[in-house]
C-alpha cells in the first residue's frame, strides 16, 4: 500500500459511492474503504444472517423467515423519485445499465384515523374520499393555476410572487381546508414538517412539480424502487468507480486518521499501514461519530430519527394488497411536530422471501421514548412477526474541510426519497473540487 | 408473460468471468471479442472494461452474449453481489503457471453457492498454456476437479488464442441445452435488462405491462 492516492474515501455508502464514481470518471485515483465486508454502510440492505449480526448478535434468524440469501433488508427506507436529482445520476452515469427497477405501487396518507390513496389520476381524484365536492373544485383551481406556471409569463401569475408570497398566501387565495394543506404539503411536497408554510412560495412549488411529473411518469405512484434492495445503488456506483481504476477494500478496520501538524490531512491509517492522499472523504462513523478517531471529533449530532423495520407476513390493511407502498402519517393528524413515514416492499422487489412484507416505519425523535411517537404508524400495519428498532443520530461535519482536506458527508435523513442525499453529493463536491458538480454523459463503449 | 423466444429474437445470455487477480480474465474477453491482445506491458491500461456484447450462432439459434468483467475489483476480493446477478453462465479463470490461483479456485466456487443458483453453467479455463515450461497445474489434475465441481474444463491462452473460442462456445451450447436458463428469463424474478448489455440512457422499469389491471384507470 505504497501508492499514493489523489482521494481516500471511506465507508461505501450511497453518498460516499456516487462521489467516488464520479471522481474516478474525473480521472482521480480513488482508494475506496469500508470497516464491514459488505457494501453499502449506514445504506446497505443486509441478508438475514447481517440483519440479526447487527440486531441480536446472540440469535440466529428463524427458520421461517425462508433463505438468507433472498433477503435484502434496507436499513435506511427511501424510494427513489422517478423524475428527481438520482434518477440524473443514474442515468447520465450510466449506472442504470446494472440496475432493474419497479414502480412503487402506490402512495397513501393517513387522514382521520384511515388511510387513503394519493390519486394518481383525474379519476382516482374524483372519487377520493380526501375532499369534499366543493374543496375539490378549489384544488383543481390551485392544481391548474401550479400547472399553468410559467416565470416569464405574469398572465400566468394571479397576482401571486412565487419568491415573496408564502405558501400561506397561496393556500388562502385558494381557500383550501387545513387538511387539503396537510395532504399537499406533507403527501405531495413531502415536508417533514410545516415550516415551509410561511416561506415562500417557490421551493414548494418545484416539490409538487417534481411529484406530478413524477406521478405522470409511470403512472401510479412517484416513486421507483431498484429490485434487490436499495444497497444494489451504491454497488453499482462503486463498480463504476472500480471500472475507472478505483480500488476497493472492505473489511478494513480505519485505525487512525494521520494529520500533519497544522492538522491537515496526511493519510488513514488501517492494518498498521498508513496509505497517502490528498484528501479524504468519509461519512461521519469515521469521523469521530462513534467517539472514534483517536477522541478527536470532527461531526455534531443534528438530531435523531427512531426506524423501525418490520417483517409482516401479509400486505399492509387498507391498501389494496399492494406489494409496496408508501403511507405518510401528516404530523397535525397525530399532534407531532414531524410526519410519520411507512415504506414497505416485498418479495415482488426480491428484497425478502414469498409471503415476506418488509415495512419500515420512521420518523425524527421529538422526545425521549422514540418507539412510542411511532406508535401510530405500527399500529397500521396488522399484526408483526418481528420489529428491530434503530435510533439513529442524525451527524453533520463541523467544518467544510477545505482547510484539513477532511470532507464529510452527512447522515441519511427522515425524508422519504434521495434528494437530500444528492444535494449532499452537489456539496461535498464543490468543497472537494472546488467547482460545481457538472455531470457529463460517460462515454459508451465500442460495441458490436 | 412474454412470449416465448421466436426465432428472429436473439436469445440474451449473460457470462461472468471470475478468478484470481492477473490470472487473464481481461485478456480472454479482449481475445474473444476484439480479436486483441495487448502486448504485457500495456494490459494494465485495460481499465474501463465494463463488459463486451458478442454475437453468435449457437444450434440455428442467435444468441446476444453479454460478458461481463470484474472491474479489478478481485483484487481485494471485493466483488459487489449485484455483479453476480442474473448470470446464466461463469467463467472461472485460473493461471497454469501460478499454483496459487488454481488453490484458490474453491474460495470462487463458494462465492457461487452464495450468490447464484446451481442450475448456472461453469466452465473451469486454465489459461496462459502458452507458457507450458513454468506450468504449475497439470492438466489431469485440473480435469478432475472441475468434474468434482461439475464444470466443464479448457485449457486457453489468450495470448497465442489456443481454447479462447472453444471456451466461450462450449458455455453458451450447454446454456442453450438448459432451456430453463433462457426460455422464460423471469424465472429468476422478472425478465428485463440485467446484462443484457442495458439500455445506456434509460430505467429500467419491469413489470410495467402486466401490472396494469383491467377496468383500472390507466395514467395516459
Ligand atoms: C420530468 C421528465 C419526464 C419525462 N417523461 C417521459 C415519459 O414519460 N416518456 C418518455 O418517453 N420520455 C420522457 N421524458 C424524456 C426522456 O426521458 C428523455 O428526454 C429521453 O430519454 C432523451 O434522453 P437524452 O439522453 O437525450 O437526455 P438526457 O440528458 O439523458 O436526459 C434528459 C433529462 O431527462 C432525464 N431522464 C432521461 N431519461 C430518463 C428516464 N428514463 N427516467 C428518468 N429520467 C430520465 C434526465 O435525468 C435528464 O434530466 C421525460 C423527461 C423528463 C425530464
Ligand atoms: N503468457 C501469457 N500471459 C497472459 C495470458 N493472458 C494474460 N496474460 C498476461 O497476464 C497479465 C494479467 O492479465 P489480465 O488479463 O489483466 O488478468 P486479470 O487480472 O485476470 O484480468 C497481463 O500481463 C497479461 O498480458 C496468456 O494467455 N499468456
Ligand atoms: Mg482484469
Amino acid at each position: 500500500m505504497d501508492e499514493e492516492y489523489d482521494v481516500i474515501v471511506l465507508g461505501t455508502g450511497l453518498t460516499e459511492c456516487i462521489l467516488s464514481g464520479l471522481l474516478s470518471v474525473e480521472g482521480k485515483k480513488v482508494l475506496h474503504m469500508d470497516r464491514n465486508d459488505y457494501y453499502g454502510g449506514e445504506s446497505a440492505s443486509l441478508n438475514l444472517t447481517q440483519l440479526y449480526r447487527k440486531f441480536r448478535p446472540d440469535q440466529a434468524p428463524p427458520a421461517d423467515l425462508g433463505r438468507d440469501r433472498d433477503y435484502a433488508v434496507d436499513l435506511v427506507p427511501k424510494f427513489i423519485i422517478a423524475s428527481g436529482e438520482l434518477t440524473k445520476i443514474l442515468v447520465h452515469t450510466d449506472v442504470t445499465r446494472y440496475l432493474e427497477f419497479k414502480q412503487i405501487a402506490g402512495s397513501y396518507v393517513y387522514r382521520e384515523g384511515r388511510i387513503s390513496k394519493v390519486p394518481s389520476t383525474e379519476m382516482e381524484a374524483v372519487r377520493s374520499p380526501l375532499m369534499g365536492l366543493f374543496e375539490k373544485r378549489r384544488a383543481k383551481k390551485f392544481f391548474e393555476f401550479l400547472q399553468g406556471w410559467k416565470d416569464e409569463d405574469p398572465t400566468t401569475h394571479q397576482g401571486i410572487n412565487l419568491d415573496e408570497d408564502s405558501m400561506k398566501t397561496v393556500y388562502e387565495k385558494f381557500g383550501l381546508e387545513a387538511g387539503t394543506q396537510d395532504f399537499i404539503g406533507h403527501a405531495m411536497a413531502l415536508y417533514l414538517d410545516d415550516d415551509y408554510i410561511t416561506k415562500p412560495a417557490r421551493p414548494s412549488y418545484d416539490r409538487i412539480v417534481l411529484y406530478t411529473s413524477s406521478m405522470a411518469r409511470y403512472g401510479k405512484s412517484p416513486y421507483i424502487y431498484p429490485l434487490y434492495g436499495l444497497g444494489e445503488l451504491p454497488q453499482s456506483f462503486a463498480r463504476l468507480s472500480a471500472i475507472y481504476g478505483g480500488t476497493y477494500m472492505l473489511d478494513k478496520k480505519i485505525d487512525a486518521i494521520v494529520t500533519d501538524s497544522d492538522g491537515k490531512f496526511v493519510g488513514v491509517t488501517s492494518g498498521g499501514e498508513t496509505v497517502k492522499a490528498k484528501q479524504v472523504i468519509g461519512d461521519p462513523s469515521y469521523f469521530g461519530a462513534n467517539g472514534g478517531d483517536g477522541g478527536k471529533v470532527r461531526v455534531v449530532e443534528e438530531g435523531k430519527v427512531v426506524r423501525a423495520i418490520c417483517f409482516l407476513k401479509h400486505p399492509i390493511p387498507g391498501t389494496d394488497d399492494s406489494d409496496s407502498c408508501q403511507i405518510i402519517i401528516p404530523q397535525n393528524q397525530v399532534n407531532r411536530r414531524h410526519d410519520i413515514y411507512i415504506a414497505m416492499v416485498s418479495s415482488t422487489h426480491n428484497v425478502c422471501a414469498k409471503g415476506v412484507y418488509v415495512a419500515i416505519v420512521s420518523t425524527v425523535v421529538e422526545t425521549d421514548r422514540p418507539e412510542q411517537e411511532i406508535a401510530a404508524g405500527l399500529s397500521l400495519l396488522g399484526p408483526i412477526y418481528d420489529k428491530f428498532v434503530d435510533i439513529t443520530p442524525l451527524y453533520t461535519p463541523t467544518s467544510s474541510g477545505q482547510a484539513d482536506n477532511i470532507f464529510i458527508t452527512r447522515s441519511y435523513d427522515a425524508t422519504s426519497h434521495f434528494e437530500t442525499v444528492v444535494e449532499d453529493v452537489q456539496d461535498v463536491w464543490k468543497r472537494v473540487v472546488g467547482s460545481d458538480l457538472v455531470l457529463k454523459k460517460r462515454e459508451v463503449e465500442v460495441q458490436n | 408473460m412474454s412470449p416465448a423466444t421466436t426465432s428472429t429474437q436473439p436469445v440474451n445470455v449473460k457470462l461472468l468471468l471470475i478468478g484470481n487477480s492477473s490470472v487473464g480474465k481481461s485478456s480472454l474477453l479482449l481475445r474473444f471479442s476484439d480479436e486483441q491482445w495487448l502486448p504485457e506491458d500495456e494490459s494494465s491500461a485495460t481499465i474501463g472494461v465494463d463488459f463486451r456484447v458478442h454475437k453468435m450462432d449457437v444450434k440455428g439459434k442467435k444468441v446476444k452474449l453479454s460478458i461481463w468483467d470484474t472491474a479489478g475489483q478481485e483484487r481485494f476480493r471485493t466483488i459487489t453481489s449485484s455483479y453476480y446477478r442474473g448470470a446464466q453462465g461463469i467463467i472461472l479463470v485460473y493461471d497454469v503457471a501460478n499454483r496459487e490461483s488454481f488453490e484458490a479456485l474453491p474460495r470462487w466456487y463458494s462465492e457461487l453457492e452464495t450468490y447464484v443458483s446451481s442450475s448456472v453453467v461453469k466452465i473451469l479455463v486454465g489459461n496462459k498454456v502458452d507458457k507450458e515450461f513454468s506450468r504449475q497445474v497439470p492438466t489431469a489434475e485440473a480435469e478432475k476437479f472441475a468434474a468434482r465441481m461439475s464444470s466443464l474444463f479448457v485449457e486457453t491462452s489468450a495470448k497465442t488464442s489456443v481454447g479462447v473460442k472453444e471456451a466461450f462456445t462450449e458455455v453458451v451450447e450447454q446454456i442453450m441445452d438448459t432451456p430453463e436458463l433462457w426460455e422464460n428469463t423471469s424465472a429468476r424474478g422478472q425478465g428485463t435488462a440485467h446484462g443484457n448489455g442495458g439500455v445506456p440512457g434509460g430505467v429500467q422499469v419491469v413489470g410495467l405491462m402486466d401490472e396494469q389491471k383491467p377496468g383500472e384507470g390507466c395514467a395516459c
